[in-house]
C-alpha cells in the first residue's frame, strides 16, 4: 500500500508547479441572493462561459472569479435555483445575480463520470434527482420508501408491512435471475451495502431451511434491506441514474442503476439549527376477514365431535375477529431530529442526530434508529480541499413471527388455520391451546407473547474527498480528485421460541434459541485526474478525465441455532441441540476508465464517450478485463415553442453489467457431514462453472425533455429499449448426473420501456400555488433465449413457488421474464400473468396557500400479478369468509381436488394515497416567541387509502424480500398498516 | 500537457495493475480439484465418512412417500398439500413436490461414490508413502464398500420407478449427455454386478482393516469378512426385486431366485430367531442430534401434528390367539395425544394414530436408527425364494417364523399346494407389517405382485399409482415431454437402452 501511495504521489507532483496565472485576465466579484427574499446564496457555482474559470459562492452570497479581458458571460448554479446567465462587459469588473426557485430540479447538475458532472440541461441521458425536502416532507421507514411514486423507471415495492423497513427497488426492469438485483448505493461517494441479510427467523419456522447466500432459502424470513440505516433527514439530494449509457461508469456493478446519494454540508456563516420533532401512531391497514361457522357448518367441516361442542358458548359457536386480536394494536411512533450546520474561514461543518421509532400493530414489534453525523469541509488553500462525511448508525428491529411456515411459528401463517369459533385470548392468565384446529397447535397470540426475534445492526460509513486543482488557466483546467470510504456493519440477530410455546412443546427438543452475525466491509477508493480544455474563442469545452477505481467487499456470516432449550433459559449454550454454520465471502474489484465531454455550439450540443476496463474475483478468468463502453449525445433547441422554452432532443448508447456472486464458479465439497461422531465430506449439489463471467447488457435510450411556458412546466420523456446477454442462468442439469444446479452463463433477455416524468404550476398567483407532477413507467421484457441441457426452453428459478397447482415461476423462452404458471382446472399447464405491472403511475401535488401547504402523492399501478399464497392456505382450510359458499367452495375444491391454480395468482392492481400532508408555517414572529428563525407544524398520514381487488393484505407484497423474479409471493406477510404523525419544525 | 496526461494515465495503470490478489479461493469449503489431485489417507477417510453418511439421504421422505402411498400413514402438517393430495387424489406428478422427488438424493449420493473412487484411484501406494497411501487391500476394502453403497442407492431408484427403468452409468462428465435409462431389469443386474464385484473386492481385502471408520448402524459389519453378510444381504434383496420386474431375469425368475438363495446363504440371515432382537439384527442407518449429524425426524411426539397411522394398519391386523391385535401393531402404533382432522375434498381424514417404532424408552428420539436391511426382511425374502425357487415347505416354515414370533399370531393356512395368489398374499401381509413405515415395502410389493388393487384408496375418487415419475428436470435435460395430467403417473417414458 505504502508502495501505491508513493507511486501516485510521483505521478501527481510534477504537476503541481504548473499552476501559473496566465496574462490577460481579470477578476470579477459580486454577489448572488434569491430573488423573493433577497437572501444571500452560499455555495453558488460561477463559470465563466468559454473557460475554465470557476468560483463558488461564500456565505455572504460573495464570490471572486478570474475571467477574460473582453465581454464574458457569467453562469450562476446551485441545487434548487434556476440556473441563471448574467453578461459582463468588457471593462466591468462587478456582477450581482438574482436566483429563482426550481422546482422541478430542472437546473441540478447530474453525473456523466465517477467525477464529473454536467448541467441536467445538457444532460444527454435521463435522470431524476431527487431533493431531500421532498424526501422528507412525509416520514417514510426507509429512504427507498421515500422515493416510492417519484422516480420514473423505478419500481419500488415494500415487501411487507413489518416495522423497520424492507423495501426492493428495481430500476427498469428485471435484468437477471440469479445475479444482483439491488441498485448500486453511493452516498457522498462511498459504496454502501444494501444487503439484505435473514434474521434467522427460519430456525423456528422452518422454511427455506438451507443456510447460504447461493440459496435463497432464508430469504423467506423477510429481511430488511440495511438501506434502512441511512437516515433521510441527513440527504441533500439523491440522483438515480437508470440507464446504462449512465451507469457503465460502474461496470458490472451498474446493471440495476445507480442511486448517488449526497448528504447535506455545512455553509460558512452564522450557525444554523434545525429541530423537528414527530409524534404519531399506526393501524392495521386491511387483512384478511373471518369464516362465520354455525353449529351445522362446524360439524360438517370437523365432524360432529366433543371438541367442536366445546366450543359453544351458550350453544352458539362465537366468531372471534382473530386478525384484530392479533395486529389491532395502534401503537406509537416517534422521531426527533437535530441538525446543526455553519462554518468559519476555511472550515464548514455539518452535525446532525437523529433518533425514530416505530411501534408495530403486532404486540411487542417494532423498529428503532438512533444515527449521528459529522460532515466537514476543510480548505487549505484554492487549490486544495478536503471533505470528510461520516455516520455512524444503529437500527433495532423487532420482527415477530410471520412469514411463511412449516412449524407453527409464524403468527399470520397460523391464523389461516384457526377457526373463528376458536379463542385465542388468555383466559384466566393462561392462553388458550387450540390443538388440533391449528397449525401445529400454535396460538399466535401465545406466539406474538414469548416469542422474539430481534435484530440489531451497528453501522459505520465514512468517506474522504480531496480535490486538487492543479492548474487554472483561461484554456486549461486540470484537477484531481481522490475519494475513498469505508462502509462497515454488524448485524446481530436473536429469536427466541421458548418451549412453553404450544408449537414447540410438541416438538422432540422444544425451544429454539438462535444467535446469527453478520460482519459486512465494504472499502472502495478511486482517483481521478480531470482536465478541461477551452480553445480561444471558447467556442467548445472537452473535459478529459482518466481515473481508477478499487473496490473489495468482504461478508462474514456466523449461527447458532440452540434447540431442546432449559426451561426459561435463552443463552444458546443453554440447549441440548446445537447447529452452527459459518460463511464467508469476498470479492475485490478493480477498473480503470476514461471519459470524454465535449459541450459546443453554443453549449447546445453536448457529445460524450467513456469506457472501464474492469477485473474482479467474482469472474472464472480473474485476469481479464472486461470493457463496458458508453456514448451519449444531446442538442437543445432554445425558445422552439415560445419564449423561455426550450426543447432537447437526447440519445444514448450504453453497456453495463452483472457480477457472479461469489462462489459460482467453485464446485464444492459439502463439509461438516458428521455420522457416528466422524466427519466428511460429500460432494456439493451445485456445480461451478470455472469460466463465469459478468452478464452484459447493451442498451439505447433516447428522449426529449422540454422546459415550456417559461419554465412553469416541464416534461420529459424516454425511450429506452436493453438487451442482456451472457445471462447467468441457474442450469438445472439431468438429476441424475447427482448436481441439482449450475450456474452458467447462457441466456438474453430483452427489457423496454416508457418512462415520462412532468410537471406544472397550473395556479402561481400571490398567494396561491399548485405544483403538479406526474411520473409514468411502462416496461416489458421478454426471455430472448436459454441455453438450456436437453434443449428444454424454460427453468423454474430458486424459490418459485409451490407446485403448478397454486402457481409457480417459470423462466421461459418468449415469455416475460417473471412470468408465473400453473394447472388449469382441466391440468393443462397455462400463463398466469407476470409480477410486472402494465405501468406505475405517480400523482403528486402541493398546494400552497399563504402560510398552509397540502401535499398528496397517489400512486396507481395498473396490472401485474402476484401469488396470493395466503388466500390459498385459507382456502385450502376453507377458512376463507366466504368458505362453505359455492365461491368459496369452489377455491377450496381448486386446492384440494382439481389442482387449479387460477384462484391463487392475483392481480396486483392498485390505486393509494401513498401520503398526505397538511402544514402550516408559523409566522416569525410567533417562532421568534420560541426563540427560533421559522416554525412549521404539519399532519401527515402515510398508505391512508387503498383500493384494490386483491384478497387480504397487500398487493405491494415480497415474502421473499428483494428478488429480481420471485417477487410478489404473499404467503402470511406482516399486515400492512396506516400512520398517521403530527411534526414540529423549527429553524434556528 | 499531452505528455503529462499520458504519464497520469500510466501512473494510474501501474496502480491498478500491481494492486492486490484477485484469485480470491473458497473460504468456506473444501474443493472437490483438492480430493481428486491430492487425495492424502485423511481426505479420503472424510470423504468415505461421507459416502456412509450420504447413504441415508432422503430415506425419511422416501418412507413417509411410498408409506403414503401405500397407505401406511399420512402426512398431516398440512400448509403443502401435495404431500396428501398427490398421494392420494393423484396424479403424482413428474413436476410435483411428491413424486419428482426421490430422485436427485440418491444421484447425489452416487455422484459422491464415484468421486470418492476415482479418488481412492489416484491415491498413492503405502509403499511409496507409508502414512498418506493406501495398500492394495485397503483400496480393495474401500472400494467395496462404496460400491455396496452405490448399488443401495440404486436400488432404492429402481425400486420406485419399477417397469420405468433408471439410468445406471451416470459417471459422466456434466457437459456430456445424460446418461441413457436401462429398463428395470438391466438396473437390477447393474445392481447386482456392483455388488458382486464388491464381494471379490472384500475377499481381496481380506483380514485388512477399512482405512476408515465405520458408524455404530454398520458396527456389525465392520471389516471386509462381516461387511461381505451386509454385501450379500443387499444381493439377496436386489435379487427377489428382479425376480418381481419386468421381464426379471430375462423372463426366468427362478434364475433370480435362485441367486437370492445363494446370497441369503452368505448374508447375515439368522433363520432361527424368535426374539424382536433377533429379528431386528441387522444394518442401520445412523442419526443423532450432534452437530452436523442428521436427525430422525419420523420420530416425533405423540401430540406433534405431522405424521400419523391410518386406520388401516389396525383394522387389517389379524388377531392373536386371545383375540389382541398383531404384536406389530401394539408395538408399532399408539394412539396420539393431539388429535386434528384434515380436509382431502371434503372428507375430513382423521390424525389419530402415531408410529412409535422410532421410539426410545416410550419418548420420541430423534437419534433413532432406521433399518437398512434386518434379518427379519431376510428371512421373508428367503420365504419368497424359497416358494419361487426352492422349497415351498422352506417357505411356509420362514413365513411362520416371522408370523408366530413377530406378530405373535397363530401359524399361517398356507400350504405347499396353496395357490401361489395365496401365499402372496399371507407374505405381503408379513411383510407390510414387519416392514411398516421402514421403506415403502406395502405398496412396492402390490406393484411387484401386481395386487394395487388390494390398497384401499382410502378415499372415493382416490388412486394408487404403479410407479413414481420421473422427475420433471431429468425429463427437461433429455428433451422429453410429459402428457397432460389426465393420469395416475404423469410423466415422461424415456426409452431404455
Amino acid at each position: 500500500m505504502v508502495k501505491r501511495i508513493s507511486l501516485l504521489a510521483l505521478v501527481l507532483l510534477p504537476l503541481v508547479g504548473v499552476a501559473a496565472l496566465s496574462a490577460q485576465q481579470r477578476q470579477i466579484a459580486g454577489r448572488v441572493t434569491t430573488g423573493q427574499t433577497s437572501e444571500p446564496v452560499a455555495g453558488v457555482a460561477v463559470t465563466v462561459t468559454g473557460t475554465a474559470f470557476a468560483a463558488v459562492t461564500n456565505a455572504d452570497g460573495r464570490y471572486t472569479v478570474s475571467a477574460p479581458t473582453g465581454a464574458a458571460t457569467l453562469v450562476f448554479r446551485a441545487i434548487g435555483y434556476k440556473r441563471r446567465e448574467v453578461s459582463v462587459p468588457a471593462g466591468q469588473n462587478t456582477a450581482d445575480a438574482t436566483l429563482e426557485q426550481d422546482v422541478f430540479n430542472l437546473e441540478a447538475v447530474v453525473v456523466t463520470g465517477q467525477a464529473t458532472a454536467t448541467e441536467r440541461r445538457n444532460a444527454a441521458v435521463a435522470t431524476t434527482v431527487v431533493t431531500g425536502a421532498e424526501l422528507t416532507a412525509v416520514p417514510a421507514p426507509a429512504l427507498d420508501r421515500a422515493l416510492q411514486g417519484r422516480v420514473p423507471g423505478a419500481y419500488i415495492q415494500q415487501n411487507s408491512g413489518a416495522p423497520g423497513g424492507g423495501t426492493q427497488v428495481q430500476i427498469r426492469g428485471s435484468n437477471t435471475v440469479v445475479g444482483s438485483a439491488d441498485p448500486l448505493f453511493v452516498v457522498d461517494g462511498v459504496i454502501v451495502s444494501d444487503a439484505s441479510l435473514s434474521t434467522g427467523l427460519f430456525s423456528v419456522t422452518a422454511s427455506g431451511n438451507p443456510q447460504s447466500t447461493r440459496n435463497d432459502g432464508e430469504k423467506q424470513d423477510d429481511p430488511v434491506n440495511r438501506l434502512t440505516d441511512l437516515n433521510p433527514n441527513d440527504v441533500e439530494s439523491i440522483e438515480i441514474l437508470r440507464g446504462a449509457a449512465a451507469s457503465s461508469i460502474y461496470g458490472s456493478k451498474g446493471v440495476n442503476g445507480v442511486v448517488i446519494i449526497r448528504t447535506k454540508r455545512g455553509r460558512a456563516g452564522t450557525p444554523r439549527a434545525n429541530l423537528t420533532q414527530r409524534v404519531g401512531f399506526s393501524e392495521l391497514q386491511r387483512g384478511p376477514g373471518t369464516r362465520a361457522f354455525d353449529t351445522s357448518t362446524a360439524f360438517k367441516q370437523f365432524g360432529d365431535t366433543a371438541l367442536v361442542r366445546s366450543y359453544e358458548v351458550n350453544g352458539v359457536l362465537p366468531t372471534y375477529d382473530h386478525l384484530r386480536e392479533l395486529a389491532g394494536n395502534k401503537p406509537l411512533g416517534y422521531e426527533t431530529q437535530l441538525d446543526v450546520s455553519g462554518g468559519a474561514g476555511n472550515t464548514q461543518y455539518f452535525l446532525s442526530g437523529n433518533i425514530k421509532g416505530d411501534g408495530g400493530i403486532i404486540e411487542n414489534t417494532g423498529a428503532q434508529r438512533q444515527t449521528l453525523r459529522a460532515n466537514v469541509d476543510q480548505s487549505f488553500s484554492d487549490r486544495l480541499s478536503v471533505s470528510l462525511s461520516s455516520a455512524f448508525n444503529r437500527t433495532t428491529t423487532q420482527r415477530g413471527f410471520t412469514n411463511n411456515d412449516n412449524a407453527g411459528a409464524s403468527v399470520t401463517y397460523a391464523l389461516a388455520y384457526i377457526p373463528g369459533f376458536v379463542p385465542l385470548k388468555p383466559a384466566n392468565g393462561a392462553f388458550p391451546d387450540p390443538g388440533g384446529l391449528s397449525y401445529f397447535g400454535a396460538n399466535p397470540l401465545q406466539t406474538t407473547a414469548l416469542g422474539t426475534n430481534d435484530e440489531a445492526a451497528v453501522r459505520f460509513t465514512g468517506g474522504l474527498t480531496a480535490r486538487f486543482q492543479a492548474v487554472q488557466t483561461a484554456r486549461h483546467n486540470l484537477r484531481f480528485v481522490g475519494a475513498g470510504g469505508i462502509d462497515f456493519f454488524n448485524q446481530k440477530d436473536e429469536v427466541f421460541a421458548p418451549r412453553e410455546l404450544f408449537f414447540e412443546a410438541r416438538q422432540t427438543n422444544p425451544g429454539a434459541s438462535t444467535l446469527s452475525n453478520a460482519d459486512s466491509r465494504l472499502a472502495n477508493w478511486n482517483a481521478n485526474a480531470i482536465h478541461s480544455f477551452t480553445p480561444a474563442g471558447g467556442a467548445w469545452k472537452a473535459t478529459t478525465a482518466l481515473g481508477v477505481q478499487w473496490e473489495d467487499r468482504a461478508l462474514g456470516r456466523s449461527r447458532v441455532i440452540a434447540r431442546g432449550l432449559l426451561p426459561g433459559q435463552k443463552n444458546i449454550n443453554q440447549g441440548s441441540v446445537i447447529n452452527v454454520f459459518e460463511e464467508n465471502t469476498h470479492e475485490r474489484t478493480i477498473a480503470l476508465y476514461g471519459h470524454e465531454d465535449w459541450l459546443g455550439a453554443g453549449e447546445r450540443l453536448s457529445l460524450s464517450a467513456s469506457v472501464r476496463a474492469e477485473r474482479s474475483s467474482a469472474n472464472g478468468d480473474v485476469k481479464k478485463f472486461y470493457l463496458f463502453p458508453s456514448v451519449t449525445g444531446s442538442y437543445r433547441f432554445p425558445g422552439l415553442v415560445g419564449e423561455g422554452s426550450e426543447v432537447k432532443l437526447r440519445a444514448a448508447y450504453g453497456e453495463t453489467g452483472n457480477q457472479p456472486l461469489f462462489g459460482q464458479k467453485f464446485t464444492s465439497l459439502q463439509g461438516g457431514t458428521v455420522i457416528g461422531g466422524n466427519i466428511g465430506t460429500v460432494v456439493g449439489a451445485t456445480a461451478g462453472d470455472p469460466i463465469i463471467q459478468p452478464e452484459r447488457t447493451r442498451e439505447v435510450e433516447g428522449g426529449v425533455d422540454a422546459t415550456l411556458l417559461d419554465g412553469r412546466a416541464t416534461l420529459e420523456v424516454t425511450l429506452w429499449q436493453r438487451r442482456t446477454s451472457d445471462l447467468l442462468v441457474p442450469v438445472t442439469p439431468a438429476p441424475s448426473s447427482g448436481f441439482s444446479l449450475q450456474f452458467i452463463n447462457g441466456g438474453k433477455i430483452k427489457n423496454e420501456g416508457l418512462e415520462i416524468a412532468a410537471g406544472i404550476t397550473p395556479i402561481r398567483r400571490e398567494h396561491f400555488d399548485w405544483l403538479f407532477r406526474t411520473t409514468f413507467s411502462s416496461l416489458r421484457n421478454r426471455v430472448l433465449e436459454l441455453n438450456l441441457p436437453g434443449g428444454a426452453t424454460g427453468f423454474r428459478p430458486a424459490n418459485a413457488g409451490y407446485g403448478l397447482s397454486y402457481g409457480e415461476f417459470f423462466v421461459q423462452v418468449g415469455q416475460p421474464l417473471t412470468q408465473i404458471i400453473g394447472y388449469d382446472d382441466a391440468g393443462n399447464v397455462i400463463s398466469l400473468g407476470q409480477t410486472n405491472p402494465k405501468f406505475r403511475w405517480g400523482f403528486s401535488n402541493v398546494l400552497t396557500y399563504h402560510r398552509t401547504t397540502l401535499a398528496f402523492l397517489w400512486d396507481w399501478q395498473n396490472g401485474g400479478v402476484a401469488q396470493n399464497q395466503t388466500l390459498s392456505l385459507y382456502d385450502c382450510n376453507s377458512l376463507a369468509p366466504d368458505g362453505g359458499t359455492p365461491a368459496g367452495q369452489a377455491r377450496t375444491n381448486a386446492c384440494l381436488v382439481t389442482g387449479d391454480a387460477r384462484p391463487f395468482v392475483q392481480s396486483t392492481s392498485f390505486l393509494k394515497l401513498r401520503n398526505a400532508s397538511l402544514s402550516l408555517d408559523l409566522p416569525d414572529a410567533w417562532a421568534a416567541h420560541f426563540g427560533a428563525r421559522s416554525m412549521r407544524m404539519s399532519v401527515s398520514g402515510v398508505n391512508l387509502i387503498v383500493i384494490t381487488d386483491y384478497w387480504g393484505y397487500d398487493p405491494e407484497v415480497s415474502n421473499y424480500g428483494a428478488q429480481s423474479i420471485t417477487r410478489n409471493i404473499d404467503l402470511g406477510p406482516y399486515p400492512p398498516s396506516r400512520q398517521f404523525f403530527f411534526t414540529i419544525q423549527a429553524g434556528f | 500537457m499531452r505528455t503529462r496526461l499520458f504519464a497520469i494515465a500510466a501512473g494510474l495503470l501501474a496502480v491498478g495493475a500491481g494492486a492486490c490478489n484477485f484469485d480470491i479461493t473458497n473460504t468456506n469449503q473444501p474443493t472437490l480439484d483438492d480430493l481428486l489431485s491430492n487425495p492424502t489417507r485423511t481426505k479420503l477417510a472424510a470423504a468415505a465418512t461421507g459416502v456412509i453418511a450420504g447413504a441415508r439421504g432422503g430415506i425419511q421422505a422416501l418412507i413417509w412417500r411410498l408409506g403414503s402411498t401405500g397407505r401406511e400413514g399420512i402426512n398431516l402438517s398440512g400448509n403443502n398439500q401435495p404431500d396428501f393430495v398427490e398421494p392420494y387424489f393423484g396424479p403424482v406428478a413428474a413436476g410435483g413436490s411428491f413424486g419428482g422427488t426421490l430422485w436427485f438424493d440418491r444421484y447425489q449420493h452416487i455422484r459422491s461414490i464415484n468421486v470418492y473412487l476415482a479418488a481412492l484411484g489416484n491415491a498413492k501406494d503405502a509403499a511409496v508413502d507409508p502414512v498418506q497411501g493406501l495398500s492394495t487391500q485397503e483400496k480393495a476394502g474401500a472400494r467395496a464398500v462404496a460400491n455396496s453403497l452405490k448399488a443401495l442407492a440404486l436400488l432404492y431408484v429402481v425400486e420406485t420407478r419399477g417397469e420405468l427403468g433408471a439410468p445406471v452409468d451416470v459417471d459422466r462428465p456434466l457437459n456430456a449427455a445424460p446418461a441413457p435409462f436401462v429398463s428395470e431389469d438391466s438396473a437390477y443386474g447393474y445392481i447386482v454386478g456392483l455388488l458382486n464385484g464388491a464381494a471379490t473386492d472384500l475377499t481381496t481385502a481380506g483380514a485388512t482393516a477399512f482405512p476408515f471408520p465405520v458408524p455404530p448402524g454398520l458396527g456389525g459389519f465392520d471389516k471386509p469378512a462381516t461387511f461381505l453378510t451386509f454385501n450379500r444381504a443387499l444381493a439377496a434383496k436386489a435379487n427377489v426385486l428382479r425376480a418381481t420386474a419386468k421381464n426379471g431375469c430375462g423372463g426366468t425368475k427362478a434364475t433370480c431366485y435362485a441367486a437370492a438363495l445363494t446370497a441369503l446363504g452368505a448374508s447375515f440371515i439368522n433363520p432361527g430367531a424368535t426374539t424382536p432382537t433377533g429379528f431386528q439384527a441387522g444394518a442401520y442407518f445412523d442419526f443423532s442430534t450432534a452437530q452436523g449429524d442428521a436427525t430422525n425426524s419420523l420420530s416425533s411426539p405423540l401430540n406433534e401434528f405431522t405424521f400419523y397411522a391410518l386406520q388401516g394398519n389396525e383394522t387389517d391386523a389379524q388377531l392373536q390367539t386371545g383375540g389382541a391385535k398383531d404384536q406389530r401393531v401394539l408395538d408399532k402404533i399408539a394412539a396420539a395425544t393431539d388429535t386434528q382432522r384434515a380436509l382431502l375434498g371434503s372428507i375430513p381424514i382423521p390424525g389419530e394414530l402415531k408410529f412409535v417404532m422410532y421410539f426410545s424408552g416410550g419418548q420420541a428420539d430423534p437419534g433413532h436408527a432406521i433399518p437398512i436391511i434386518k434379518n427379519e426382511e431376510l428371512i421373508l425374502l428367503r420365504s419368497e425364494a424359497n416358494w419361487f425357487g426352492g422349497s415351498k415347505a422352506q417357505a411356509i416354515l420362514d413365513l411362520n417364523q416371522v408370523r408366530t414370533n413377530s406378530g405373535k399370531l397363530p401359524a399361517t393356512t398356507v400350504t405347499a399346494v396353496s395357490a401361489d395368489s395365496v401365499f402372496v398374499k399371507a407374505l405381503m401381509y408379513e411383510r407390510r407389517y414387519s416392514l411398516l413405515w421402514e421403506q415403502g415395502a406395502r405398496w412396492i410389493d402390490a406393484r411387484r405382485f401386481g395386487r394395487l388393487g388390494d390398497i384401499p384408496p382410502a378415499i372415493p375418487g382416490g388412486n394408487v399409482p404403479p410407479y413414481m415419475p420421473v422427475p420433471q428436470s431429468e425429463c427437461d435435460a433429455r428433451n422429453l415431454k410429459t402428457p397432460p395430467a389426465s393420469q395416475d403417473v404423469v410423466t415422461c417414458n424415456p426409452p431404455t437402452s
